[in-house]
């Protein structure tokens, strides 16, 4: 019960952080279908910042590798905000060419550095564990799921919290969500709408990466390009059905989380060989296709979605 | 492109790109001659000849001659084996071409082709028809397999509004790890850890045959290549079939006030892309190879909509574009071993392809606008200088659009 929880958060989680990237940019009407390539770029930027500037006896390691996968997230999106604000190009088109050209280059880049720092012949990076609460604050190592609980859970929901009060409650946020239901009024108002995209596409790369960073932490505790297992376009689904908005797309996630770790305990359960494995692999997208089914007819995308936003345009 | 430039540099990129009507095969050839510009910075940057590499790329497709080869194998060998990798890429490329012209984004090349050729393997691979029957058989089944993978992701869109890109990618990698399941359980082959090899009898290639000496597979899959392209050439030309998707394409809204059907023919469209998708699929993975390797995805799928995207949706540009991007992602596994360059250069130069291709319709306005601004400065030239004739070509813009 104590890992179905804990397994289902550490999953969960994650893949909030990057919905909420999603959210930021297509509430601001850049379709991002980039979540995948930002996550996976934001990772390898991480783990790269932790293989060469610490020796693997640095505490806060795991601090590190967040806050670079952070910028290297923000820093890939940079192509999608280009291509899709400036070059006016097919926002699916670049959010599925980014997402091809970030698994070539992470994995090209990350099998050279090996290869021309280290002299390894692997495209891995090697991550310590992330750490838990338990290790942190010595009190509550005991606790039944806190003890246990990954620290990037509630540092995710912090963001989340600070994310969601951005969008919400001040007055970019206003702009930035007027930017996709009407980009023509935000611009009669006086607001800049392809700064405000530039910045929403940023952001979204700048979550997606922390998400990244923990699910390498998490899943493998390395940083290698099987990083691209489709988790950006799983939180895609998350955001659809949650309806492009902050909270029902975190129970979404949950859902996701929670079918992905509870297959696994009905799996040990049961006591299946490990070629099961594979099909537990399936639940998450399972779970995925069916709420689509059942939900994506009553969906609100925003309004201005996909379009290029033309000045001229009546 | 700097706004500020000489009038010499604008008649220079116009003289080049300016004629609209040929812009859809120069503007690809630029987006190529770039990535290919930038790969061969980046090799420079880490010391390797670019020359070399690329030439390395041709050797492993036998375009140009190895150095040396191994006995009762040649240029033929390894161009044989280019065109059996060549086919499902076509295929795979056609595809993504037929959903696209209908507005559909069908990403979900790799999952289909994996399913027409897991369903193809077990039903006719494992069993022992003779080849004249078991050939044609597999073909069917990797057709109508492929159609129906197409078909869900089609009617997922038009009966749920579910977004296909999200869709296909779900399926993608529901196949992976059903079909993974299936082989490491009931189909394993303990040695390769793959799945058991099929039959010679069903398998779309003709192994060992001697040319000239040298032994090369013959991928009967090429047979249908052209047939392939002129059907897909034939739908969107010559049918109504094919010009209602091209309008449910080009715009929803106009495609149903004109009493168009536009979610009929957003399945019918993903039907047929499956249909090719499944060809492809069967194509590769019995015939170009001839066994499964549990849990991987191709990459064919992925790179077909490079092609796809570089060859304009356009079912022969897609031909010449697929053998340009085979060239590079065949071609890599030779250059790797030996020039020692890591193979996955191959696919960031498909991946610049890309980047510049998605930028089309900016480099055509640009290029509208930076007639537009000759024209006018020709005008005013004109006017300081009366008597000089006017060049009347370049004053209609029509075609435009």
């Amino acid at each position: 019960m104590e890992t179905f929880i804990s397994d289902g958060l550490s999953f969960a989680l994650p893949l909030f952080v990057i919905a909420i990237g999603g959210i930021y940019s297509e509430r601001s009407g850049i379709t991002n279908l980039a979540l995948e390539g930002m996550l996976g770029m934001g990772a390898f930027v991480g783990a790269l910042a932790v293989v060469l500037l610490t020796n693997g006896a640095f505490a806060g390691e795991f601090y590190l590798a967040m806050l670079f996968a952070c910028l290297g997230g923000a820093l890939f999106a940079v192509i999608h905000a280009v291509l899709c604000i400036n070059f006016r190009a097919n926002q699916v088109i670049s959010g599925v060419v980014i997402n091809i050209l970030a698994t070539a280059l992470a994995a090209f880049l990350a099998k050279l550095i090996n290869a021309s720092v280290f002299g390894q012949n692997s495209n891995k990076f090697q991550l310590s564990t992330a750490p838990t609460l338990g290790t942190i604050i010595p009190g509550i190592s005991g606790v039944p799921v806190l003890g246990k609980m990954y620290v990037f859970v509630p540092i995710i929901l912090v963001v989340a919290l600070i994310a969601w009060f951005i969008l919400y409650k001040t007055r970019f946020g206003m702009h930035l969500r007027a930017c996709g239901d009407n980009p023509h009024a935000v611009d009669a108002a006086g607001g800049n709408v392809a700064r405000t995209r530039f910045i929403a596409v940023l952001a979204s790369g700048a979550l997606s990466g922390i998400g990244g960073i923990c699910f390498a932490y998490y899943i493998a505790a390395n940083f290698s390009p099987s990083i691209f297992m489709g988790y950006g376009y799983l939180s895609i689904a998350a955001l659809i059905f949650g309806n492009w908005r902050v909270m029902p797309t975190l129970a979404a996630c949950l859902l996701f989380g929670f079918a992905r770790s509870g297959g696994y305990a009905v799996a040990k359960l049961l006591a299946l060989p490990s070629t099961f494995s594979n099909l537990i692999m399936t639940l998450p997208y399972i779970v995925t296709l069916l709420l689509l089914v059942f939900f994506s007819k009553t969906n609100r995308a925003p309004r201005a979605l996909g379009e290029i936003y033309d000045k001229g345009k009546r | 492109m700097k706004k500020k430039s000489g009038s010499g540099f604008r008649r220079a990129v116009l003289a080049v790109f300016g004629d609209e009507r040929r812009q859809s095969i120069t503007i690809p050839v630029f987006a190529v001659v770039l990535s290919l510009l930038a790969s061969a910075v980046m090799l420079l940057a880490l010391g390797k000849d670019p020359i070399n590499a690329f030439l390395g790329m041709l050797r492993g497709c036998g375009i140009v001659p190895k150095a040396n080869y191994a006995a009762k194998t040649g240029m033929l060998t390894d161009f044989m084996s280019f065109l059996n990798v060549l086919a499902p890429m076509i295929f795979a490329a056609l595809a993504v071409a037929v959903a696209s012209k209908t507005g559909l984004f069908n990403i979900g090349i790799s999952g289909q082709m994996l399913f027409a050729g897991f369903i193809a393997t077990v039903v006719v691979g494992y069993s022992d028809l003779p080849a004249a029957a078991a050939l044609p058989l597999v073909i069917i089944i990797g057709v109508t397999a492929g159609a129906l993978v197409g078909g869900i992701i089609g009617f997922l869109k038009y009966r749920f509004n579910i977004n296909e890109v999200v869709s296909s990618i779900m399926l993608n990698y529901i196949i992976q790890y059903v079909v993974s399941f299936f082989i490491n359980m009931y189909y394993v082959d303990p040695v390769s850890r793959q799945s058991m090899y099929i039959s010679n009898a069903s398998r779309l290639t003709i192994t060992g045959v001697e040319i000239f000496g040298m032994k090369a597979d013959l991928p009967l899959a090429m047979l249908l290549v052209p047939p392939a392209i002129i059907f897909a050439k034939v739908l969107f030309d010559r049918t109504k079939i094919g010009y209602e998707m091209k309008s449910v394409g080009l715009s929803r809204n106009a495609a149903r006030y004109a009493g168009m059907s536009v979610g009929k023919n957003m399945v019918l469209s993903m039907l047929v892309s499956g249909a090719l998708a499944g060809l492809a699929g069967v194509a590769y993975y019995l015939g170009y190879f001839n066994s499964i390797q549990p849990g991987v995805l191709t990459s064919v799928g992925f790179d077909s909509i490079a092609v796809s995207i570089l060859g304009n949706y356009n079912p022969v540009g897609i031909f010449f574009s697929s053998f340009l991007i085979t060239i590079v992602s065949k071609g890599s596994t030779y250059m790797s071993s030996s020039a020692a360059i890591p193979q996955e250069i191959a696919s960031i130069i498909t991946g610049l392809i890309l980047v510049v291709s998605a930028c089309t319709f900016f480099i055509r306005t640009k290029l509208a606008r930076m007639k537009e601004r000759e024209i006018e400065s020709r005008k005013a030239a004109e006017a300081a200088t009366p008597d000089e004739p006017v060049p009347a070509a370049e004053d209609s813009k029509g075609g435009e659009r």
